[in-house]
């Protein structure tokens, strides 16, 4: 099992903290959904588990491994599938795989190519130079290239942003047949209905912590007793202190609440105490509706 | 509409610095050395090279021809132990030597079997700064016949003919040289010059590769691999020294046979040090290839890159006499120019096609560069691993 316990990261001159007490895990073979809105920490922390920033505080093991031990012994059982078109423009598709292929191992590199080419479905391209592929051909050797190590896990940063539907469809049955394998996958999105979709955990960060994270079902069910309002009168403070008999506050304007109380009671209790209630929304919700719920309508950087 | 194109332009244009700064900084430092670097080329600079005199016939005349020459050329330098050496490396522009018994042979009307003066001067010298030299010596051995002549002979005393003031006859100028080069022509000096400019043009073609790996998402997927910053970096090195050994290759055999099909001379290589030559260039590509990671690692985007390489490459190249010959340069020009890495290679590709260098003599410019490459790998390094976390 991939876990994160604990990491806390600031990039340097920042005046907080990119990723703060985030802890999370993924089994082999599971798909976890992670999102959060621009900015939130989700690059930065995939950044941690691909080995391109160091870890400041607390602690990522691989079946008990750190990551530092797993990258000294086998640096290639994480791999990445960036959100850019990370190979080789001028080289074929065949010559990317192979130089990919290659620094990781030269063993069995022919058939692993092989493989990685049929499982893309690129062979018939093979032979092409990358930048003349399609934009849905470039996201199958974005993601094929991910796959060459044999990695335990995978890490798929939006790995569909433009491409057509039926490469969409592809690539999403792709990442399936890869976690049937026994991959274990982080896959981050902003197209909620994929994550919906795929995932069987889902973890939703903003301003670099972890704000809502569980199975599907669960975080919906979450959705059906989260009470969604805004108010104009009350310092966050004083909501706190007013609406903690009545569950738990997410965030200022997020309450979930408890099961014996009632929406009503909530927001009675707010305006006696001189709040003015503008909006207020409570019911089931759809994964991205408990998404826009949890991190707020406000635009973000 | 075209209004607010023209002021996006500007905005654009504002919020570029390094783009900006490239755009007027550069040329502004490019003109300034210019302008210092050619401030004496229209006049006379024989007078700036050192030379000595190697006097074995210690008269009279030898003493009164060597005070004349130095009226126009400066004192001479005491003679070194190994002036051949000194010539030979460039260290010492030229010597004049006064055979024993030249100032009779001079006072005399018969011509001499052999020149009594000899200037010679360093194999690697401008062909005009040496045809000047033979000039000036030989003007200045009919000057010292004539005053000798003067001095020792009553009016119509003495029988002169045309061939008693032939200056060929009484002074001549060589070069001390052990290439078997027959002459030394612009051809000798412009392939190395242009040869060691193109071998630095690397700077802007790695630079632009790294940024395109960063940018593509390439480096990190590398990085996640396991591949380290240094292992990243040395990678580029071996293919651009062989990039850089098919430009030497290519601009030698341009020299050897295209340039003599055009009309020019040809460049010869009769006497090099092979292995010699070899040193130097691998010297150089190691020193350009380094230098160039080190910008990759400076640069933030192909913009920059593709800017800043060419200019700083003009810039070593003007200072460092690939674009203007040092010695046309003011003394603190040429002091200037030793600055530059271009000069060093310059002066080790001088040394091995013009001054008969071999791996011993071309010691200062390789340790030179190499320290050059070793620093600016380590810089790179850092820099990487600054930027990586």
């Amino acid at each position: 099992m991939l876990s994160l316990n604990n990491i806390y990261y600031r990039y340097p001159k920042a005046a907080q903290d990119a990723l703060a007490d985030v802890s999370l895990a993924v089994n082999p073979g599971e798909i976890l959904g992670l999102l959060g809105p621009n900015g939130a920490g989700k690059t930065t922390l995939i950044a941690h588990l691909a080995n391109l920033l160091p870890l400041q505080k607390g602690q990522i093991s691989i079946n008990g491994l750190s990551l530092q031990q797993l990258r000294r012994k086998s640096p290639a059982s994480i791999a990445i599938a960036p959100q850019e078109y990370a190979f080789y423009p001028s080289l074929s598709v065949r010559e990317n795989l192979h130089c990919f292929g290659a620094i990781h191992s030269r063993r069995d590199l022919a058939a692993r190519i092989d493989r990685a080419l049929v499982f893309s479905q690129l062979q018939h391209v093979s032979q092409q130079q990358a930048q003349t592929l399609s934009g849905g051909l470039k996201r199958r050797l974005n993601l094929a290239i991910a796959t060459l190590s044999n990695p335990d896990y995978i890490l798929l940063d939006e790995p569909t942003v433009g491409v057509d539907p039926q490469s969409r469809a592809f690539l999403l049955d792709a990442v399936k047949d890869l976690a049937a394998t026994g991959v274990g996958i982080i896959y981050t999105s902003h197209y909620m209905e994929e994550v919906e979709a795929l995932a069987q955990r889902i973890v939703i960060i903003d301003h670099g912590k972890v704000i809502a994270q569980g199975n599907l079902q669960t975080l919906l069910a979450q959705g059906n007793a989260l009470l969604s309002f805004e108010q104009i009168g009350l310092s966050p403070e004083t909501v706190g202190q007013l609406l903690a008999p009545f569950g738990q506050l997410q965030t200022p304007q997020n309450l979930l609440l408890n099961s014996q109380n009632t929406p009503s009671q909530a927001l009675s209790a707010l305006e006696q105490a001189g709040a003015r209630i503008s909006h207020a929304e409570f019911g089931r919700f759809n994964l991205e509706q408990l998404f826009m719920k949890l991190t707020q309508r406000s635009l973000r950087d | 509409m075209l209004l607010a194109l023209i002021r996006k332009e500007f905005l654009a244009l504002s919020r570029d610095l390094h783009g900006l700064a490239a755009l007027f900084i550069l040329p502004v430092i490019f003109i300034i050395l210019m302008s210092l670097a050619l401030k004496d080329v229209y006049s006379p600079h024989v007078a700036q090279l050192q030379w000595s005199v190697l006097d074995e016939d210690n008269s009279d005349a030898s003493q009164l021809l060597i005070a004349e020459w130095g009226k126009n050329s400066g004192s001479p330098i005491a003679l070194p132990d190994n002036w051949e050496k000194a010539v030979r490396e460039g260290k010492l522009s030229y010597v004049i030597r006064i055979s024993a018994g030249a100032g009779e042979a001079l006072g005399k009307t018969e011509s001499p079997d052999r020149p009594p003066l000899l200037l010679i001067a360093e194999p690697a010298m401008d062909i005009g700064v040496f045809s000047a030299l033979n000039a000036s010596i030989q003007a200045a051995a009919i000057r010292a016949r004539l005053g000798l002549f003067i001095q020792m002979a009553a009016p119509g005393a003495t029988t002169v003919t045309a061939a008693t003031f032939n200056g060929e006859l009484l002074a001549k100028a060589e070069r001390l040289s052990l290439i078997k080069a027959s002459t030394i022509t612009s051809v000798q000096h412009n392939v190395p010059a242009w040869l060691v400019f193109g071998m630095f043009f690397v700077v802007t073609t790695i630079a632009g590769l790294l940024v395109e790996e960063r940018s593509t998402g390439c480096l990190n997927r590398l990085l996640s691999l396991g591949a380290s910053p240094l292992t990243i970096l040395l990678a580029k090195v071996i293919p651009f020294l062989f990039i850089n050994c098919l430009q030497s290759v290519l601009m030698l055999a341009v020299g050897i046979y295209i340039i003599p099909l055009l009309g020019g001379d040809a460049l010869s290589l009769q006497g090099v040090d092979y292995l010699a030559l070899a040193a130097i260039l691998v010297c150089i590509s190691l020193a350009a290839i380094s230098l160039a990671l080190l910008v990759a690692t400076l640069v933030k985007s192909q913009a920059q890159a593709s800017t800043i390489g060419p200019m700083m490459n003009i810039l070593m190249a003007a200072i460092g006499g690939i674009m203007v010959p040092t010695f046309v340069m003011p003394a603190s020009m040429q002091q200037l120019s030793h600055l530059s890495p271009m000069n060093w290679a310059l002066e080790g590709l001088l040394d091995v096609l013009l001054r008969g260098g071999d791996l011993y003599s071309l010691g200062s410019e390789m340790i030179k560069l190499l320290a050059l490459a070793v620093i600016c790998i380590c810089l790179a390094y850092l820099l990487f691993r600054f930027k990586k976390s």
